[in-house]
């Protein structure tokens, strides 16, 4: 039972990193019915260029940011935040850019077109993360300790990670943010209406290109704060990563019920769930079949997700 | 052409006697041709020679001469071979993505299918669980492990891979474009992974007095795969030559590739092919027309799968030894890029697209790493980040040359009216994009003509 506990625990927080890749893939589908195959790749860039951020010289990084376990608090947080801001800029221009140089030419094209432009940008991507970070795996010292946090309250069966609560300060606030974000601004209303009728929300008077944009942009800030998530909870980042990654995170979208945010979220918390059992309980050799069996099985008998799409006709 | 291709037999003997009429056709059939279209017939015909004589002429000649004269390398025997194994890949896959119009991005998954029949069927790998089988093998009797000769393979390979994608397209054919292509992908994913996991199987099943039980059972070979493969088989031919080296294999690889494109040209111009066309356009409409659109579909993806099933257990013939390692999702999009790059829609242009590029992954680009490896080593060398190369490749051709090198004529026709979508949204009507290649140019956006007595034309009028 408390091993059980433990591993729901480490499904969490990889589930809460899976959660910020996978809005971005939800919100770039619910918006122009693109499966942007390179967000993925972007998100593996984001913890690439963190690595580099904060690795110090001697292991091949930049050492900019050389935040390790004897920091002091403040100042790690301090770096922390700033490895975070640079990496949500970084990666939300970025994916802006992508959006303008592989997807906005093809917006009138057939359906396919943009699809194979993006799995196009995700190679060019990838090969990018591996002539910056080469081809094996970068990892990095912990930068949080490895103390259990529930030990003052007595437990110790299983523990919670100050790695897994910092997982949780990036990520809560940034899903909270963005559904306020899309529920209540206005630049989220025209996402919505975006989302619902492209021609009629422009006849409205909705810069729609700005809006996608402005959904990319988002999309690429999400994924460059998982990035940094990813390396400070894991210790390592590699240039596959993106692909790995990104599949796990476009079914949780596509379980959740693509287009729904809060579906993204949920269906990333339980394929994060899926992905630490199956490692523990099966084999880690099993594993990506388990997530691309209940990826198939969701699209086969039930493509609108558990949430439901927000627009019916989506598949 | 066009008379006899309508017609296809039965069985093996129809085929036989199809294929004899076919050839004994080829002359008359010829000389019209050079009558009517001299260029271009004279140009094939040049080009088919220099295609059949170059695994001879490629191996004692133009090697030496394209070190001494020619600027680029030829590509060896063994790329050689495998342009004609991706080639008949390509073709597979254009029956899937451009005849019907599915986008499977996981066709590596029926490769690796076909490779393992052929590696689990030509093999000491069973001799392990005293399975000894020899049949009509070449090997000698008492052999330990499964030996069937490489024509069964073929054949054994080509039902189960159909098989495979038949199953794979049951339960998906519901679902449209972009989600169909992850399902598939997810399959290609999956199968390998399969391959590479099953090294050890435990497994134990009562069915009434029988049991069958096993313990750690090697299945697959796990991550290093099942070698030796016994190598392709050529009756008579054997004695004289050894059909895993040399230009032999590239000959073997020809023949199997002349008869994927004959069977794909027949399956284009059948009354299947013509289904296909019209699903690809619009499938509700297709479905209105009579077209049963699930038995269409799942059609295209068995025989598009079987076209890889041919080629993975050629190639694991070919190579001797079939890994798990070797079937990844870059192979899947390596033969996207090859249809994508030729024209998808068209067997010559993925046929064209297999042999460019896999020219330019397995001579090209290692040679050129070659020499700026030999000028200044602390270059990248391109062979290492070739998927770079590719992507460039598929992110320019979809916003420049969306209908590729050689178009096919009605594929360009849909691909190249941008903003159709628009007009139907704005007039609020269908606006059925020009699938008739009889249509003249210009009417492409009204031409409603039908193509075939399949669908009919009168009701189509809105």
């Amino acid at each position: 039972m408390d091993q059980l506990i433990q591993v729901l625990i480490i499904g969490l927080a990889n589930g809460l990193i899976f959660a910020l890749v996978a809005l971005g893939y939800t919100l770039v589908y619910g918006i122009i019915e693109l499966i942007n195959f390179a967000h993925g790749d972007v998100f593996m860039l984001g913890s690439m260029l963190a690595y580099f951020l904060i690795a110090p010289a001697a292991s091949g990084g930049w050492g900019i940011f050389p935040v390790t376990v004897e920091t002091p608090l403040p100042l790690k947080i301090a770096e922390i935040v700033a490895v975070l801001g640079i990496c949500i800029g970084t990666m939300a221009t970025i994916n802006v850019a992508i959006e303008r140089v592989a997807y906005r030419p093809l917006r009138n094209a057939p359906k396919l077109a943009p699809l194979i432009s993006a799995i196009g940008m995700s190679y060019v991507l990838q090969n990018i993360g591996l002539v910056w970070g080469g081809a094996y795996q970068r990892t990095i010292d912990s930068v949080f300790p490895s103390t259990n946090l529930l030990e003052p309250l007595g437990i110790t069966a299983f523990a919670i990670t100050p790695a897994q609560v910092f997982v949780a300060v990036v990520t809560i606030p940034l899903l909270i943010a963005l559904s306020l974000f899309v529920s209540r601004t206005r630049q989220g209303r025209a996402m919505r209406a975006t989302a619902q009728d492209p021609d009629t929300a422009g006849l409205m008077g909705v810069d729609v290109n700005r809006t996608i944009a402005i959904t990319f942009l988002i999309g690429g800030g999400l994924a460059g704060a998982a990035g940094v998530a990813q390396l400070l909870y894991n210790d390592y980042t590699q240039y596959t990563l993106g692909f790995r990654f990104g599949l796990n995170s476009f079914t949780a979208a596509v379980l959740g019920g693509i287009g729904n945010l809060q579906g993204a979220v949920l269906g990333a918390l339980v394929i994060g769930e899926v992905n630490a059992l199956s490692d523990y309980y099966l084999s880690p050799n099993w594993t990506q079949a388990i997530v691309f069996g209940v990826l198939i099985a969701i699209l086969v008998f039930k493509p609108t997700g558990l949430l439901g799409q927000q627009l019916a006709d989506r598949a | 052409m066009s008379g006899t291709t309508q017609t296809i037999g039965t069985g093996i003997g129809g085929w036989l006697g199809y294929i004899a009429g076919l050839i004994a056709a080829l002359p008359g059939e010829y000389r019209t041709a050079l009558r009517q279209h001299r260029g271009s017939t004279i140009g094939l015909t040049v080009l088919f020679i220099l295609v059949v004589t170059y695994p001879l002429l490629g191996h004692y000649v133009l090697a030496d001469f394209s070190r001494n004269v020619f600027p680029l390398p030829f590509p060896d025997d063994t790329v050689a071979t495998f342009m004609t194994i991706f080639a008949i890949m390509a073709i597979g896959l254009n029956i899937v993505a451009g005849f019907a119009g599915l986008l499977d991005l996981g066709y590596v998954a029926f490769y690796a299918i076909g490779a393992y029949c052929a590696a689990f069927l030509a093999s000491p790998h069973f001799g392990a669980l005293g399975v000894n089988l020899v049949f009509l093998g070449h090997v000698g009797p008492g052999a330990a492990g499964i030996h069937v000769p490489f024509w069964l393979i073929l054949v054994i390979a080509v039902v189960v891979v159909a098989t495979f994608g038949a199953l794979l397209g049951a339960p998906t054919l519901r679902l449209r474009g972009d989600y169909l292509a992850i399902v598939t992908l997810g399959f290609g994913e999956i199968v390998p992974l399969v391959f590479r996991n099953l090294s050890s199987v435990t497994f134990s099943l009562t069915l009434g007095p029988i049991v069958i039980s096993l313990a750690n059972v090697n299945l697959t070979g796990g991550v290093q795969g099942i070698n030796p493969i016994d190598p392709p088989y050529i009756p008579i031919l054997d004695w004289v030559f050894d059909a895993r080296s040399g230009p032999m294999a590239v000959y073997l690889g020809l023949f199997l590739l002349a008869i994927a494109i004959l069977v794909a040209r027949n399956l284009e111009h059948s009354r299947i092919g013509r289904a296909w066309g019209a699903i690809r356009e619009d499938e509700t409409a297709a479905e209105m027309m009579g077209v049963n659109t699930v038995r269409t579909k799942l059609l295209a993806f068995a025989l598009g799968a079987s076209f890889a099933g041919v080629a993975g257990s050629f190639q694991a013939s070919y190579l001797g030894a079939s890994t798990s390692d070797f079937f990844d999702f870059s192979i899947s999009i390596l033969v996207l890029i090859m249809v994508i790059l030729g024209g998808i829609g068209n067997i010559w242009g993925a046929i064209l697209g297999a042999f460019a590029l896999t020219y330019l992954d397995k001579t090209l680009l290692p040679y050129i790493g070659q020499r700026i490896g030999d000028v200044a080593p602390s270059l990248p060398n391109p062979a290492e980040y070739n998927f770079l190369i590719y992507g460039v490749i598929l992110v320019l051709m979809m916003r420049f040359r969306p209908q590729g090198f050689l178009p096919s004529r009605q594929r360009e026709a849909e691909l190249s009216v941008h903003g159709l979508e628009d007009a139907e949204r704005e007039l609020g009507v269908e606006v059925e994009t020009d699938n008739v290649s009889i249509a003249p140019r210009g009417q492409s956006e009204t031409g409603r003509d039908a193509r075939s007595p399949e669908v009919p034309g009168e009701a189509r009028d809105e």
